[in-house]
């Protein structure tokens, strides 16, 4: 085993873990307070890169566009929530799964239709130039995927310990009923949580697309992965997703130059049946005690 | 109610107006995703043909003019598509001819309806040996004179002599490393690489490896071809995915040559590896840049009528065109729309037929399994060498070029 291989595999696989990750990350954040998640999570990533590729296309400024398909995301996630998850929560059932896949499977339709089934490259002002640190060559792509996705996680995590609002939403997570007799509106406060989904989602979308390039098929695959990394980490275990996710990613890379590249998603499956059979909560997860 | 009444007029008028009529030619293709820049082109040179030849007023046989009408179907490069797509055609009674598709896969899960049908079809892009090779396999040889299937492109065979050359030959290579995708235009691909180098001493394949659509890293792949020491790397595939090849080549700093199949001069490849792109090297039949007069009259038209600067894949676009004009002589020379006639003419062309690559005298003779090359359109000599250059691919070699203008005379 070569080391310089290895280490070149784990820094780009781990690169591409992030981006897992931060997608993990985003179903953490609905799942706290509403204990629902947005299974068209990938279809939001292809969607705001879309519309990414769209704005930059008006030649509008690259940070300018970038907040703005934030702000899309966000919209985005409002409505998923109020179309595909507010009335399942209300009548305590699990209707949110499927009609989460399909607002997706939709999503995808309206993409290959408004935008075409071409792949088209993303204009970015990041370099493509590699950086080379010994033997090991790295992109500033992949560089801008773990910092960005590393600020975006940190920024939404001081916004919910250290405002009034995102208090609001973990105050939801910890007990809605409790939450709601101290006037917290537990319905709002979720919305919230989809909208902040919706964005990391979106971000997302922006960091992979230099790397992935933009068409409806960029993100296929990435919902199973980054379901994968959540429940491996646990799905309320904070920044545990970003060590299962660069783990992931690593393992995916490495296996593809040692088993060969067809084993690529193997690994990946592998850790999730075994931490399934040994930590059903995930390895960061809390075990919840139930009383009744 | 309403509509009954006006039946017998509308049926008065119609067969007034159709005193000759119209020929129905089938365009078919890739006109979406990752394949689209090929399809669309074939597609819309086939269309500019058509225009061409309706604008001088049709096709002529038994002393009327027959205007050419259009059925076109996308397959969107998926076999199981492709499938659907001959089988509605072949069953389409007044459909003439088939023209197009870009991918072997898709070829050979549908040509065969075509060759029940008794349809004359001319495969316009796709170049995969096993999209002819089918039908001289065993068991389903296709006997003498009885294969209603043209190629109207520069098939692997072709293709890979000419890259292997510029490799060994030009370039001195000794290690080489192949990469390509697992459909069956790859592996046949990566097959006719493998046993074209098995022949050549001295050259050594040191990596093959596989990847497989939409797959954008390439960092495992790639790094065990560049470890195993390759001076030069191989690639079959189409666009997005040589694309994610090139940029993979760039962070790697894996500064080898990069050669292989044609598709490396589609606009999906170029566009989306940007400066990584340049330096490939690709065969080629068509390049677009003014070499002949015919050439520089075709791109002007296409620029024109479809309003752009580059042509997605100016191959795919120039045979596209010249399959038609080629279809059209031959249906003028039956002299009807039967299927086994239009095959016979194609088969023993009479007339010189004027196209965008070149002036074309008998491109195929009378099917014989035992040479397949009958129903091949293009010879190494017409092959040449594309380098992709700031987004466009020019002439590699000028000798190429001159080799062009010299056989146009």
């Amino acid at each position: 085993m070569d080391w310089m291989v290895v280490a070149q595999m784990s820094v780009s696989g781990g690169a591409m873990g992030m981006a897992y990750a931060l997608i993990a990350y985003g179903f953490q954040l609905t799942y706290a307070p509403s204990r629902s998640l947005n299974f068209g999570q990938a279809e939001g990533v292809m969607v705001s890169a879309f519309v990414a590729l769209t704005l930059i296309g008006t030649g509008m400024p690259y940070a300018l566009a970038m907040i703005l398909t934030l702000g899309f995301g966000a919209l985005l996630g409002m409505l998923i929530e109020r179309l595909g998850v507010r009335l399942a929560l209300q009548q305590k059932n699990e209707g949110w799964i499927l009609l989460t896949i399909i607002l997706g499977l939709f999503a995808n339709s309206v993409a290959e239709n408004v935008w075409g089934r071409d792949d088209r490259p993303l204009p970015t002002p990041i370099p493509s130039d590699p950086i080379t640190l010994g033997s090991i060559s790295v992109t500033w792509y992949e560089v801008s995927i773990v910092v960005g996705a590393l600020l975006l996680m940190f920024g939404i995590e001081l916004f919910r310990r250290k405002t009034l609002l995102g208090k609001a939403v973990d105050a939801v997570a910890a007990d809605a009923s409790v939450a709601e007799l101290m006037g917290i509106h537990s319905q709002r406060a979720v919305s919230l949580a989809y909208a902040l989904s919706g964005s990391t989602a979106a971000f997302a979308g922006i960091l992979i697309a230099p790397i992935t390039t933009v068409g409806p098929t960029m993100a296929g695959g990435l919902i199973l992965k980054s379901f994968s990394v959540a429940v491996v980490a646990g799905l309320e275990s904070g920044f545990g997703v970003v060590l299962a996710g660069v783990v992931l990613g690593a393992l995916e890379s490495l296996s593809s130059v040692y088993l060969g590249s067809g084993w690529r998603e193997a690994p990946g499956i592998v850790l999730l049946i075994c931490v399934l059979a040994m930590r059903p909560n995930g390895l960061f997860g809390k075990a919840t005690i139930r009383k009744v | 109610m309403f509509k009954l009444t006006y039946l017998p007029i509308v049926l008065a008028v119609s067969s007034s107006l159709s005193y000759a009529q119209n020929i129905k030619i089938a365009l078919t293709g890739p006109f979406s995703g990752g394949s689209a820049p090929m399809g669309v082109s074939t597609r819309d040179g086939a269309k500019l043909a058509i225009q061409e030849i309706n604008a001088a007023g049709g096709v002529s046989f038994g002393g009327k003019k027959h205007l050419i009408d259009i059925v076109e179907r996308d397959d969107e490069a998926k076999n199981e598509r492709g499938a659907l797509v001959a089988q509605e055609i072949a069953s389409m009674d007044d459909v003439v001819a088939v023209v197009g598709t870009a991918n072997t896969g898709v070829v050979l899960a549908g040509d065969k309806f075509y060759q029940q049908a008794k349809k004359p079809r001319i495969i316009s892009v796709a170049a995969g040996s096993a999209a002819m090779g089918q039908w001289v396999k065993e068991g389903n040889v296709v006997p003498k004179g009885e294969l209603y299937a043209f190629r109207f492109s520069a098939n692997d065979g072709v293709q890979s002599e000419t890259i292997l050359e510029e490799a060994i030959k030009k370039l001195g290579l000794k290690k080489v490393a192949i990469l390509a995708d697992d459909t069956n235009y790859g592996v046949s691909g990566r097959d006719d690489l493998l046993s074209r180098i098995k022949g050549m001493p001295g050259v050594e394949v040191v990596a093959v490896e596989k990847f497989s659509i939409g797959s954008k890293d390439m960092t495992a792949q790639l790094l065990k071809a560049k470890t195993s020491g390759a001076q030069g790397l191989f690639v079959v595939g189409i666009g997005p995915e040589l694309a994610a090849i090139a940029t993979g080549m760039n962070k790697l700093a894996f500064k080898v040559p990069m050669l292989g199949s044609w598709t490396l001069s589609m606009g999906n490849f170029l566009d989306n590896a940007g400066p990584a792109a340049n330096g490939a090297l690709m065969p080629q039949t068509f390049i677009q840049e003014p070499f002949t007069p015919r050439a520089k009259t075709f791109i002007a038209s296409y620029q024109a009528a479809y309003k752009v600067d580059r042509i997605p894949s100016p191959v795919s676009a120039a045979q596209g065109y010249d399959a038609v004009k080629i279809l059209a002589a031959a249906i003028e020379q039956a002299g009807s729309t039967n299927g086994k006639a239009i095959k016979d003419a194609l088969e023993n062309l009479q007339k010189p037929v004027e196209g965008a690559i070149a002036k074309w005298n008998k491109p195929y003779s009378t099917w014989d399994p035992a040479h397949p090359e009958t129903h091949e359109a293009f010879r190494k000599e017409r092959v040449v060498v594309g380098l992709a250059k700031d987004g466009r691919v020019t002439f590699a070699h000028d000798e190429d070029r001159k080799r062009l203008e010299q056989l146009d005379r």
